[in-house]
């Protein structure tokens, strides 16, 4: 299969390419575009061909004469009991190297990694070639596609780590890339909010990643995932480096902020907040529909296909230790089961055909999570795998909209596309198709939605079965969300591609709050562009290309790989590099499900598109007049729940007040004491002590809060929490 | 290097120079007109660029004849001087990365200078040649007399680049600078002649092997603490910092930032933890305490903050913390990342001083609200800037990074809250940094006067580029400096042991 030196391309010509965008005055935004998008194609290409071969290799009868395809590339690890674990290690050269805390740059391979380097680069190399169409307008073409290789660059280099750090570089690294292009048009308000907003949030799930990395390292004095993993499969005795007795590695006790804990949990909550912000799981979903302000195809690769599953990685890759996890696992189940219900909601109420999609795409995620939070890991991968083409399917088709309707996003300003736009409506239609997972239980008969879906919901149901903590709850709220979903997708279909053309309409009618955010997403993308002028058109074949490609992918890639990452063959296809323990059945045990479970899904599926039809199709209008006539429910789904405005009143508020106590407390009163003082003392002046006794609220707020943190300090220092 | 003694030479060659222009400015003094100021001061300021480089030049050379793999003190010199006093040079791998720092940075003021300042050149170079040898002669001094006298004589040139080129409020500023400084130092002073009095010397190798009592060791080091909480600075002493930045020119920003900030660190990590082990151990909750609230409590300040300039002073404070946890980790990820943090800061800080100098240059205000919109106008100074907020705000592949995760990764395994308080700050300097960056640089533009502003010329490009370069460098490879600052790193923590 592949050799070093092609993997090595694969992951560092992207991020060569995209410095060729530092030299764009002197050799032009073509040759950037070209090399850029020949780049990732290319690298594209080998990520795929590798994972067919892969895949290819596995045989068909499955079981263990597979391995002995794969040995010749993929070396075995040491063994684990019955998985053995088959990676390939390229190490680049040593990073940091201080005492025992060693992390090198590598390139490291095995199924996860081949999974994820072909969504990656398969996705990003057809982003590139769509926006030579949808970016041909743009000034700034250059800055645009080296920061899409850019991220590229980032993201391959979290997949192909081999330990934490080099992890936490890619994954700072997509953040940056995606900060970058979220913010890419620099002048507007809405996008560099936005851009702050999705750095910032993002942050503070890395404030969790770090201190598990940090974590980790203090009990398995390693941060490489090598040895971390191996201690946790073997069960191995390993010595903490302070605070904590020498124990088997499942059952390390540790003194975290003067609370004893587990260590695995510990570890497993902090790593999975990191996992959160990065994909957008609840609490710190806010900036996700936000950065919708990026360009469409930003959205499609960074924000639906690879940036945001990040999380799901960080989870299946360490899946050793949320197997001996009560507590962690228990959280992942219950953000996702949240997630996967409260974005469905939500997306319901959405008018912004981009909205509607990240919302979206905050559901799905949320199914991945609870799927890997039962233990079903493989089945998360799965739905990863096939998510990847049919978001980036719709996020590109809605561009593809956007684009034919000169910068147009408000569904209600559209209709009636189909006839204009027949091809963007075909690959509309079928990533519908696929993303509500329709397909017939028992057959092979379905699009890739079906089968990822599917197998995430009787997993979970086996799960739940089998007492999983929040097992059962994962199911009522993923088959809920299952009905919303079809709902909310065909809903998106109606209102764009069904009905009267809308766009000449009033331009006044529209009820609430967000008709402001489409305003400023239609004026602001093209200030030039006079909306009103134009007639809705087909894109360009560049553009539809790229749809046609994951179209394919849309409707096949589930029915393709469904054995290898889900069914017979999927011990030998993910080869040790996801781990179950021994109790854990629930990939086996969803065939066991009662036989209602398997039709579940298809009749809400079907419920939720009869319902959209009743209300966007049949009877146009009246989902309208629904949403026009408000009501609690309504006004709760279109508002997000209110999350921005209770963030903003709360943390952003609270900190600024913070900041100026502390800023004014500086000047009153550390100069006031300090050298300001000083001066007073010497002369002893009536005025300024005077001034001492203004009453200003931050005087006091300050010596409170600095009282407070000093007794505080005091009480839980004899409590001998000193750790 | 033979009998070379290469130490006196590069301590000295910047004061010496000096001199050599004092001399010659006072000889021609006489005979110049008025019309040939601007090139006498270009002259003026290349002959102090050709020190400063040769300076460098011979940091250079004392690091290669330095033996990393040797722990202790190397290229010592040493003569008799008064009783137990003697003059005694020597630098091991803490010294040396630091005497780099400073070589380098100096080149790179005198030329950020080059167009900014055009009044007293002559006073300028010397105070900036002279503060470079008590700079280097700080790191370089292993007699505590010596030290004392390097530390405390760079605040005199300090004070005067601040009162004579600063703002408009400098004397305020320099005042407090000095009156802050002072009092640390006067505390220093006692606490320096009791330990030579007991110890019978002033040589820090025998200092170090002294071992004082504890009891004495608690007010010893709470002496030393004065001194170096001032310059780190440590909260809540901070407040000169932030007026002393804003009124300082850039250079002088630059090198207080870059250089003098670590002074506060080097005597840290070279007298607390290694002379007084049992006064360390005993405060270490304290300290982290301390960099704990500098952390967040700055941070927050630094947010709400319209002065770009104010707001990277705040923001210095707040790394500094990163380096106060690292040091009293007293394990070799914390110490090691505390020295890397200083580094890195001393490039990383710099450079955003030399940014903002480059757009205060051409519209005299550092009000943040009197920008935006750069982007547009300056798309390579954008850049940069983009760079250098990306390494403040410590993402990975800058050095940044390196230092504060290896910080708290120390500071985790000593205590757990205060990497957790620490892991704050990761937070905050994303708020403040990426909000100053879009309201100067993102956004329409709003200020007439910044419609036809230049973008970075050939000087100002000089002067960051090498800072770019070497942020970067030392994120992907700080094993380059890990290897030379390893010995000195270990040799301190078995001081401490030893001393425990």
């Amino acid at each position: 299969m592949l050799p070093d030196s092609l993997l090595l391309f694969i992951v560092l010509a992207p991020g060569i390419a995209a410095l060729f965008g530092l030299f764009h005055k002197i050799i032009g935004d073509r040759i950037v575009m070209l090399v850029t998008t020949g780049t990732v194609l290319t690298a594209g290409a080998l990520s795929l061909y590798q994972l067919f071969a892969y895949v290819a290799g596995l045989g068909h009868a499955g079981g263990h004469e597979a391995h002995a395809a794969l040995d010749a590339y993929l070396t075995a690890g040491p063994a684990h009991g019955t998985q053995e674990l088959k990676q390939h290690i390229i190490t680049l050269m040593p990073w940091i190297e201080v005492g025992n805390f060693k992390a090198n740059w590598a390139i490291r391979v095995d199924a996860l990694s081949i999974v994820m380097m072909a969504v990656i680069t398969g996705v990003s190399g057809l982003v590139h070639l769509y926006s030579w169409g949808y970016m041909s307008e743009e000034p700034h073409k250059a800055r645009f596609f080296a920061y899409l290789s850019l991220f590229t660059f980032m993201m391959l280099m979290l997949v192909v780590a081999d330990n934490f750090i080099q992890l936490f570089f890619g994954w700072e690294g997509v953040g940056l890339a995606s900060y970058l292009l979220i913010g890419f048009w620099y002048t507007k308000k809405a996008p560099n909010d936005a851009s702050i907003k999705a750095f910032v949030t993002n942050r503070v799930g890395d404030f969790g990643l770090a201190l598990g990395i940090m974590a980790v390292f203090f009990v398995f004095g390693s941060v490489e995932f090598g040895p971390v993993l191996d201690a946790i499969r073997n069960n191995a005795v390993v010595t903490p480096v302070a605070f904590a007795e020498a124990a088997p590695a499942r059952e390390v006790i540790m003194t975290f902020l003067g609370q004893r804990v587990y260590a695995l949990e510990l570890i497993g909550i902090l790593l999975f907040i990191g996992a959160m912000g990065k994909s957008a799981q609840f609490f710190l979903h806010v900036w996700l529909p936000d950065a919708m302000e990026g360009p469409t195809p930003v959205s499609a690769l960074i924000h639906a296909a690879t940036m945001v599953t990040a999380g799901v990685y960080l989870v299946c890759l360490v899946s050793p230790i949320y197997e001996y996890t009560f507590y962690a696992a228990g959280m992942i189940t219950l953000v996702g089961a949240v997630t996967a219900l409260y974005a469905a909601t939500v997306g319901m109420a959405q008018n912004d055909i981009k909205r509607v999609i990240a919302y979206s795409t905050c559901s799905q995620l949320g199914y991945m999570f609870f799927a890997a939070g039962v233990g079903a890991y493989e089945a998360a991968m799965f739905h990863l795998f096939t998510h990847a083409f049919f978001k980036a399917l719709l996020f590109l088709g809605a561009g593809s909209v956007i684009h034919g309707m000169h910068h147009e996003q408000d569904m209600r300003r559209m209709g009636g596309l189909a006839k204009f736009m027949p091809l963007t409506y075909a690959a509309m239609m079928i990533g519908t198709i696929a993303i509500i997972g329709l397909g017939i239980p028992h057959t092979k008969l379905g699009f890739s939605g079906f089968f990822s879906k599917d197998a995430i919901l009787e997993s979970t149901f086996a799960g739940g079965t089998a007492q999983v903590m929040f097992g059962q709850m994962a199911f009522w709220f993923g088959l809920l969300a299952a009905f919303l979903t079809s709902f909310y997708s065909w809903r998106l279909i109606y209102m764009t591609f069904h009905g009267p053309l809308t766009q000449h309409g009033e331009h006044h009618d529209h009820g609430h709050h967000d008709t402001h955010e489409s305003e400023d997403v239609k004026g602001e993308e093209h200030p030039a562009d006079d909306h009103h002028a134009h007639t809705p058109h087909e894109s360009p074949m560049v553009m539809l290309i790229p749809l046609g490609l994951l179209s394919l992918g849309a409707i096949f890639a589930g029915f393709y790989f469904y054995d290898a990452f889900v069914e017979a063959n999927n011990e030998a296809f993910w080869a040790g590099a996801i781990y179950r323990a021994a109790e854990n059945h629930v990939l086996h045990d969803r065939h066991n499900v009662p036989e209602w479970v398997l039709w579940a899904p298809l009749v809400v599926t079907l419920a939720g598109f009869v319902l959209a039809s009743m209300t966007y199709f049949f009877n146009r209008g009246v989902g309208a007049r629904i949403a026009a006539s408000g009501g609690p429910l309504h006004a709760l789904f279109s508002n997000k729940w209110y999350f921005d405005e209770i963030y903003q009143a709360t943390l952003v508020r609270g900190s600024a007040f913070l900041g100026n106590i502390f800023w004014k407390a500086d000047k009153k009163i550390i100069d006031g004491v300090g050298p300001d003082g000083a001066a007073w003392f010497a002369g002893f002046s009536a005025r300024r002590l005077a001034k001492l006794h203004t009453g200003y609220l931050y005087h006091y707020a300050f010596v409170i809060i600095g009282a407070a943190i000093v007794f505080g300090a005091i009480l839980w220092l004899r409590a001998g929490g000193a750790n | 290097m033979g009998g070379f003694p290469i130490l006196t030479a590069m301590t000295f060659l910047p004061l010496i120079g000096a001199l050599l222009i004092v001399l010659v400015r006072a000889a021609t003094a006489g005979s110049r007109a008025a019309a040939d100021d601007g090139r006498q001061n270009r002259a003026i300021l290349m002959a102090s660029l050709i020190i400063s480089a040769a300076t460098f030049v011979l940091s250079v050379a004392a690091f290669l004849s330095f033996d990393a793999s040797q722990p202790g003190y190397q290229l010592v010199e040493q003569h008799a001087w008064y009783g137990p006093i003697s003059y005694k040079l020597g630098i091991d791998g803490l010294s040396i990365s630091l005497i780099l720092l400073t070589t380098f940075l100096t080149p790179i003021c005198l030329l950020a200078s080059w167009n900014s300042i055009d009044t007293r050149v002559t006073e300028y170079v010397v105070a900036f040649l002279v503060l470079e040898t008590f700079m280097i002669g700080v790191f370089t001094a292993l007699d505590l007399v010596l030290f004392y006298i390097f530390f405390e004589a760079g605040l005199i040139p300090m004070f005067l680049i601040i009162g004579i080129w600063g703002g408009k409020d400098r004397i305020y500023a320099s005042f407090k600078f000095f009156l802050y400084t002072l009092i640390g130092s006067l505390l220093l002073l006692v606490a320096a002649i009791y330990m030579i009095q007991a110890a019978g010397s002033a040589d820090f190798e025998v200092l170090e092997q002294y071992a004082f009592d504890p009891g004495i060791q608690t007010w010893l080091w709470l002496a030393f603490l004065a001194s170096f909480a001032v310059k780190l600075p440590m909260w809540p002493v901070h407040t000169w910092l932030p007026d002393a930045h804003v009124q300082a020119p850039t250079a002088g920003s630059v090198v207080l930032a870059g250089v003098l900030l670590k002074m506060g660190g080097y005597g840290m990590l070279r007298f607390s933890l290694p002379m007084f082990p049992d006064a360390s151990a005993y405060f270490q909750p304290m300290m982290f305490a301390l960099a704990v609230v500098a952390i967040i409590y700055t941070s927050l300040v630094a947010w709400r903050q319209t002065d770009m300039k104010k707001l990277i002073a705040y923001s210095s404070v707040a790394h500094m913390g990163f380096v106060t946890l690292g040091i009293f980790a007293f394990n070799e990820t914390g110490i090691q990342g505390a020295i890397l943090q200083m580094l890195s800061h001393g490039l990383i800080s710099g450079a955003l001083f030399l940014i903002v100098g480059v757009v205060y240059d051409r519209m005299h205000t550092r009000e943040i609200a009197a920008y935006g919109g750069l982007v547009g106008r300056m798309p390579i100074y954008a850049g940069f800037f983009m760079l250098f907020t990306m390494a403040n705000v410590g993402l990975p592949g800058t050095s940044g990074f390196v230092g504060e995760i290896l910080t708290m990764v120390g500071g985790f395994q000593a205590a757990t809250w205060a990497a957790f308080g620490a892991a704050f700050g990761v937070i905050f300097s994303a708020v403040y940094m990426l909000t100053l960056y879009r309201r100067t640089v993102f956004g329409e533009i709003t200020n007439p006067h910044l419609e036809d502003i230049k973008d970075m010329n050939r000087i100002e490009w000089v002067c960051i580029a090498p800072l770019a370069a070497l942020t970067i460098l030392f994120g992907i490879a700080p094993n380059l400096i890990f290897a030379v600052t390893s010995g000195a790193t270990a040799r301190i923590i078995a001081l401490m042991a030893g001393g425990q």
